[in-house]
């Protein structure tokens, strides 16, 4: 049986399509599911209030649902975009773009599902304060799409890039590696920004008059805990927009796959950790907020030390790229 | 319950298409046709997916564990399989610009954003009540 170049494009394109569809699917269903779950607890709590916390869940999984509505545009894009000039690169890129998507879409589909949670929750503690929890919660759960949207940019470029006169060999590993980077990286900050938004309408719900401090403590939080996917995204554009020279060895080729495997797995922990800093400051300040400075400092300075091993794996990943 | 959620939903879809409806008449009348209706069939679909979730919430109670599970996963897939509609169609046919209708995809939840950021910046302003 013989295989042409058009058939391995259309194969990688579909593959690429699941996937990105798939895996997309997986975080924003467990957000959604969350807040479901938490808007239970709130009606069965404070039934009286259920007209108000049924409206904040519907706003809060109408934004949530963002992240896997991403994924569907790329997965169709995908599935139907017409390919002019097939190519094994072209093969690579199409699979890559789904694979950035659909991990990128995972954490931040989680992540968003928090903040809806809690802000149902808070409202049948504090019904005075529904309309401040639901405009806190959607802040947070905007930011939280950040590393999504990252990663659709990555999709898009791997789709829609100019593959000129590139070397298929190391380049189709390039692009791959560039997929799996800013994918991964993606699921720590996602799910960490979630965190933080999650503790703030908790902290809003138990103590209204500390809204300000609160949601600022957040979105600092929130802004430091999309570094690594801000990382994972530096790596895929030196990936992408890099060209590389022509070779018959598979090691440069698996340099450049193994350095967005770095900096994806690596942006993954200090995500998550940044998240739980966050958390933690911003809880803290609803219930002491005459110590928000100081919290706050503590907060940055353990984000910086939570971040430093997504650095370890940036700069391992650079020497694989220009070093190796 | 079903007054909040139909108020709501009410007024975002409102907002939404009316929006949709001013920014793609500019578009069409300054000679960007496709943008235009691109931008109006993905906030059209974005809308009947807001109408759908809203809708469904209050069917999906007082059933069994069961019956609400399987209506939940019809009704997502639904869901889904309605908002691929205008991607393809834009993807097939070059009257509708793909990016504008990808835009339009997401008006439902631009308009939540804008009217509670204008309520953050500006505390005493009338909004979603």
């Amino acid at each position: 049986m013989t295989v042409d170049t058009q058939t391995i494009v259309s194969v990688a394109a579909y593959a690429g399509g699941g996937l990105a569809m798939g895996l997309g699917a997986i975080g924003a269903a467990i957000g959604e599911g969350y807040t479901a779950a938490r808007a239970n607890l709130a009606v069965s709590r404070s039934p009286e209030n259920s007209g108000e916390i049924f409206k904040n869940m519907l706003v809060g999984q109408a934004v949530a649902e963002s992240a896997s509505i991403f994924a569907l545009v790329i997965a169709i894009l995908l599935l139907f975009l017409d390919v002019p000039q097939p190519t094994l690169l072209k093969a690579a890129a199409l699979f890559a773009a789904g694979i950035s998507m659909g991990l990128g879409a995972i954490g931040s589909g989680v992540g968003s599902g928090y903040p809806g949670g809690e802000a149902c929750f808070g409202i049948s503690r504090q019904p005075a304060a529904a309309s401040q929890l639901t405009t806190n919660m959607l802040i947070g759960s905007a930011v939280c799409q950040t590393p999504a949207i990252f990663s659709m940019v990555v999709a898009l470029i791997l789709m829609f890039l100019n593959l000129g006169n590139s070397a298929v060999n190391p380049t189709w590993a390039a692009y791959l590696g560039a997929g799996i980077s800013m994918g991964l990286a993606a699921i720590g900050s996602g799910y960490g920004g979630g965190l933080a938004a999650g503790a703030s309408c908790a902290g809003i719900a138990r103590q209204p008059k500390t809204a300000a401090n609160v949601t600022t403590t957040m979105l600092v939080g929130q802004a430091v805990s999309q570094t690594p996917s801000i990382f994972g995204l530096l790596i895929s554009f030196i990936l992408m927009f890099k060209t590389f020279p022509a070779t018959g060895s598979i090691s440069a080729a698996m340099a450049l796959l193994a350095a967005g495997i770095c900096m994806g797995f690596g942006g993954i922990g200090p995500g998550i950790g940044n998240g739980m800093a966050a958390e933690g400051a911003v809880r803290w300040v609803a219930r002491n907020v005459e110590s928000a400075g100081d919290l706050m400092r503590i907060m940055l300075v353990g984000q910086a030390v939570s971040q430093s091993t997504a650095i370890y794996a940036m700069v391992v990943s650079l020497v694989l790229i220009f070093v190796l | 319950m079903k007054e909040a959620v139909s108020r709501t939903q009410k007024r975002y879809a409102s907002w939404a298409l009316t929006a949709a409806i001013l920014i793609g008449l500019g578009f069409i009348l300054t000679g960007y046709k496709p943008v235009g209706k691109g931008l109006v069939l993905g906030t059209l679909f974005s809308i009947i997916n807001f109408i759908l979730i809203a809708q469904s919430l209050p069917l999906g109670l007082g059933k069994s564990k069961r019956k609400t599970f399987l209506f939940s996963l019809v009704s997502i897939f639904l869901r889904y399989a309605l908002m691929a509609i205008p991607l393809v169609i834009a993807v097939k046919y070059d009257q509708f610009n793909l990016i504008a209708v990808i835009c339009g995809l997401f008006a439902i939840q631009l308009v939540i954003l804008a009217d509670h950021l204008f309520k953050f910046i500006r505390p005493g302003s009338p909004g979603t009540g």
